[in-house]
């Protein structure tokens, strides 16, 4: 059994009771408009969670990263390491949402399903039994369906929303038909059980269980935006609110890598196929197909959702050399952390220019860097570092990834990933600098306009963690060392 | 006589095939509805159909779940449909073209 004070029943608790009490609140309260009202109760919550998550990181010594364990949900580094990425977007969202919420409705609807799917993508990090995971999974999707239709008299947010819908309730169908059949070849559903169940199987059930191994790669492949499954990607960032592009793009994205590394990983160990080529290819295919179609964009909100689909390519190195070096799923778990930072600062500060100027098109960017200088320079930063320029985080997390590829040696074909790699953030430069020049080096010089005061608080937040991790990137590295899983243990088995 | 697991199996397979044809094929946003939902019913034939072979019942447990959960993702996508149909007049998303790149 679960201890009752253990932290993912203490985060459902905190982040639930509150979730579920802002729409009450807002029926029994008659005056309207009172968005910074629930903005600060749900920013309360995800503060209070993220405070617990990382006091229990710095002084409770967290058990190692087992990945497996006889329960349904394991409190372990690995996990705490998502969790905290993802609270961190979560509070992202929720302060850039207090400006950008200003002139809609609903604001007690829209704090509860954001900190609703908060609790699914925290416990989809924890969750060690595929029953567990899928329920957490649906709880962290099916929020963000109505968010991104949240807008409802325009229509590029409802095609958004139901374009996501379609494709996200496809990719959960895909994920439980997956999971019967693991459940039909192992007889369990817990994670460690069903590895080695796999490990032990007849061999004229392989066909079954690589069709279940393809299904889960399809299924989180869709939230991942992995390159055959990408389609509904941009679409759906591009119409959704831009606060809540936040949460897709640096969130459920995340959490469907959380969820990819428990299974897929583990699962292509345990059944002693070399599936890893084939994650290597769909890893080079994302990052090209994503990095090549934003070069052509006009949209920054579309140009940014083709670069996380890039992005979602740089992950995947690190989960394709994975049973060849512990560097890897570092590397990968490192990424994940600034990604989740790099996004959704870059998102908010998009949701900041649509709330002041309503533009999203990158013509009219000219000579933003002197209309708005905080939100410009927030937007700079987190370009750059998604582009892996030194002073900032991106630059290790690039590092170590495409070292990871270089180090690994076994494979053969691995050096070319790290190629790859090198030549796609070299071309998402082309791209980055290119907004950088509309906003700086272009248009007349106009007026300083007011700024959104929270998201110059984001903005903030985001440029000095950006910066002090690429300045003193040990702790950092440190903690994604311990949070890799121990691969040891199924290789042994 | 009783149903061997392959029949059950075979089911769910010409289940599952339907359901991704239908949601590759079709291009009206309620029978791509319906052809998620034939494939999480056949996946909730699976998990009964394994439970009652296996020594455990985790399959018939999961199975609820999924029901549950899929009756509650059906809720959300009908909502986000008849939103659609009040603004275009059509549930054809090949029709709604409001963003393209």
């Amino acid at each position: 059994m679960i201890e009752i004070t253990s932290t993912p029943i203490i985060l459902v608790a905190i982040l639930g009771t509150v979730g579920m009490i802002l729409p009450i609140i807002g029926i029994a309260k008659k005056e309207k408009g009172s968005n910074s009202f629930y903005a600060t109760i749900a920013f309360g919550a995800l503060i209070a969670s993220i405070g617990y998550v990382i006091y229990e990181t710095v002084t409770d010594q967290l058990p190692p990263s087992a990945l497996f364990s006889k329960d349904v949900l394991s409190n372990d580094s690995f996990s705490s390491l998502f969790a905290i990425a993802m609270l961190i977007v979560s509070i992202i969202t929720t302060a850039g949402s207090f400006n950008f919420m200003k002139n809609h409705s609903h604001h007690a609807v829209y704090y509860s399903l954001i900190l609703l799917s908060t609790i699914g993508m925290v416990l989809v990090a924890y969750s060690t039994d595929l029953v567990m995971l899928f329920v957490a999974w649906e709880l962290m999707s099916i929020p963000t369906y109505v968010l991104a239709g949240f807008l409802k008299k325009n229509p590029s947010s409802n095609e958004a929303a139901l374009k996501y819908f379609l494709f996200g309730a496809l990719s959960s169908a895909i994920i439980i038909y997956g999971i019967s059949l693991v459940y039909g070849i192992t007889g369990s559903t817990n994670i460690g059980e069903v590895m080695a169940g796999l490990q032990q199987m007849d061999p004229s059930l392989m066909p079954l269980a690589l069709l279940a191994a393809g299904m889960f790669i399809a299924g989180f492949g869709f939230k991942m935006g992995l390159v055959p499954f990408h389609m509904w990607l941009p679409d759906t960032y591009e119409g959704a609110p831009p606060t809540i592009t936040a949460l897709l793009a640096a969130g459920t994205k995340k959490a469907g890598f959380a969820a990819a590394l428990r299974v897929i990983i583990m699962g292509t160990i345990a059944l002693n196929v070399d599936w890893t080529l084939a994650l290597g290819v769909i890893a080079v295919m994302t990052m090209t197909v994503g990095n090549i179609a934003a070069i052509m964009q006009k949209n920054i909100s579309r140009m940014l959702a083709y670069s996380s689909i890039g992005h979602a390519g740089y992950i995947l190195i690190g989960l394709a050399v994975a049973p060849f070096t512990v560097l890897g799923i570092q590397g990968s778990l490192f990424h994940v952390l600034n990604h989740a930072v790099m996004k959704g600062a870059a998102f908010i500060a998009i949701a900041g220019i649509v709330a002041t100027l309503g533009i999203t098109n990158i013509d009219k960017l000219r000579g933003l860097g002197r209309k708005m200088p905080v939100i410009s320079i927030g937007l700079v930063i987190s370009l750059l570092a998604l582009a892996g320029v030194p002073p900032t985080s991106g630059f290790w997390s690039k590092l170590i990834l495409f070292g990871a590829a270089l180090d690994s040696g076994l494979p053969s074909w691995a050096p070319w990933l790290a190629i790859a790699g090198v030549l796609n953030s070299a071309l998402s430069l082309a791209y980055y600098g290119w907004i950088i020049r509309k906003m700086y080096f272009e248009g007349e010089t106009e007026k300083r306009i007011a700024e959104p005061k929270a998201i110059i608080g984001v903005m903030v937040f985001s440029i000095i963690f950006l910066v002090a991790i690429g300045v003193y990137p040990e702790p950092i590295i440190e903690f994604t060392r311990n949070a890799v899983p121990v691969l040891g243990f199924i290789a042994s088995k | 006589m009783s149903n061997t697991m392959l029949d059950f199996v075979i089911v769910s397979i010409a289940l599952l095939a339907i359901g991704i044809y239908g949601m590759s094929v079709k291009r009206n946003a309620i029978r791509m509805l319906f052809a998620v939902e034939m494939i999480v019913n056949a996946a909730n034939l699976n998990l009964v159909a394994f439970a009652r072979f296996l020594p455990n019942s985790q399959g018939q447990t999961f199975a609820l779940f999924s029901i549950a959960i899929a009756a509650a993702e059906v809720g959300v996508g009908l909502a986000l449909i008849i939103v659609a149909y009040r603004m275009y007049k059509n549930v054809d998303i090949a029709e709604f073209r409001s963003l393209k790149g």
